[in-house]
């Protein structure tokens, strides 16, 4: 059951962010769906789910946006087993931390990706700061948005 | 076995899937593009979803584009509409300018054919249930306009002033009961007195019958009662039948439309004219 939640929040997220993508690009590019997916699992399953959650979601998107193949994967795996990690820790249940984690998740991201780059001999341009603050934020909204409406699912 | 040592060792599933990505990307870089097995099956997972993602974008973003052009239809037709509305009240501006033109040229026409001076004024109103025994027009004494001074349309006339303030006057048609014309019939020239028979149009009385007057004869003033000038047109006679003693009556059918006039020239007769005495 919990795999199959797992699935269609995967699922769910892929549509979602290719609806975004092609439709309201301006919005997407401060939506990452598939992020939001892995921090909800990490916040509210065990480490296991949310890694295989966040190495299965990471694929998918890097299966829908033609990057590297493991590359999402990777970082999204490593996300999801951090933010489940903290999450046993803290109390992370109210609306303040979990946008925090949503924000610390979404600027952490480019920089597991830079360094992988630099393991890996590729290059990478690590966005400005200030973009990364606005993709905080608007993962940091939408995430919300996300648990709100999560929580009312059967 | 393997869920109860990932449930118990995360770690343990971390390194495991990190290692795993690691292979893919790995693989990736040096097959220079072309996919593992692993990633052909990573790929051959996540086509569905991108099929289907393609679809549904497809059809939300068919529909929304259906909406938002029909959206933009609905706003184009109601400012087409407002367009139009404005357009229609132009075009009929335009007409009304085009009829106006033409019948101040006639009036212009008529001025120029007409010996004594003359001054076009517009009919702004008119008394009587009938509506056309006699006109208010804009002119008045500060225009030179008197009593008695006989009024005119391209199409024949009309009838006289009878009174007059500073900028308007009244003009009794000759349709008015009380209105008598001296007439001449054009083509026999027998004379008679022209009277209003209101809605029925005019009446000829006191022509001999001893001439024989025809329906379609023209009558036109015969100037005898120095008001109106001589010659002008005033119907075409429609009856004819007998009168008291000697005479006949002969019923005639006004040239002028009394109901449509809208301009009229009013003919300026010099001062002293007879016709003022004759009020």
């Amino acid at each position: 059951m919990k795999s199959l939640r797992a699935l269609l929040a995967i699922g769910a997220a892929a549509l979602a962010q290719v609806l975004l993508v092609g439709h309201l690009p301006a919005l997407a590019r401060y939506c990452d769906l598939f992020l939001i997916v892995v921090v909800y699992f990490g916040l509210t399953r065990p480490p296991a789910t949310a890694m295989t959650t966040g190495a299965g979601a990471g694929l998918v998107e890097d299966a829908l946006i033609g990057s590297i193949l493991g590359l999402n994967g990777f970082k999204k795996t490593l996300l999801g087993y951090l933010v489940a990690s903290f999450g046993a820790l803290f109390m992370l249940n109210q609306t303040v931390p979990r946008f925090g984690i949503l924000f610390l998740a979404t600027v952490l991201d480019p920089f597991v990706e830079l360094g992988l780059s630099l393991a890996l001999g590729r290059a990478f341009d690590i966005p400005g700061a200030l973009d990364l603050v606005w993709r905080g934020l608007g993962n940091g909204v939408f995430g919300l948005l996300f648990f709100w409406v999560a929580a009312r699912l059967p | 076995m393997a869920l109860l040592i990932a449930e118990r060792k995360p770690s343990l599933l971390l390194l495991a899937l990190l290692a795993g990505n690691l292979v893919l990307m790995s693989s990736r870089l040096r097959g220079g593009g072309r996919g593992s097995l692993l990633q052909d099956s990573v790929l051959a997972i996540g086509a569905p979803f991108l099929g289907a993602a393609s679809w549904v974008a497809g059809g939300v973003g068919g529909t929304w584009s259906s909406y938002v052009d029909l959206r933009g239809a609905a706003q184009e037709n109601a400012r087409l509409h407002q367009r139009l509305t404005v357009l229609a009240e132009q075009a009929n501006a335009g007409e009304e300018t085009r009829q106006e033109l033409a019948r101040l040229r006639d009036l212009l026409g008529l001025k120029a054919g007409t010996p004594f001076e003359t001054v076009a004024a517009r009919v702004i109103g008119k008394e009587s249930a009938e509506g056309a025994r006699v006109f208010l027009i804009d002119r008045g004494r500060a225009d030179k306009i008197r009593p008695n001074q006989p009024v005119v349309t391209p199409r024949g006339v009309v009838g006289r002033v009878i009174d007059v303030s500073a900028s308007a006057s009244k003009v009794q048609t000759i349709l008015d009961p009380n209105s008598a014309v001296a007439a001449i019939v054009q083509r026999t020239r027998v004379q008679g007195i022209v009277v209003g028979a209101g809605e029925n149009g005019l009446r000829m009385e006191y022509v001999s019958d001893l001439v024989p007057i025809e329906v379609g004869d023209v009558v036109v003033t015969s100037g005898l009662d120095q008001i109106h000038p001589k010659g002008g047109i005033l119907g075409i006679v429609v009856a004819v039948g007998q009168g008291d003693g000697l005479t006949q009556v002969i019923e005639i059918r006004p040239e002028v439309d009394f109901r449509r006039v809208e301009e009229i020239l009013v003919v300026l007769k010099p001062e002293g004219d007879p016709g003022e005495a004759a009020q």
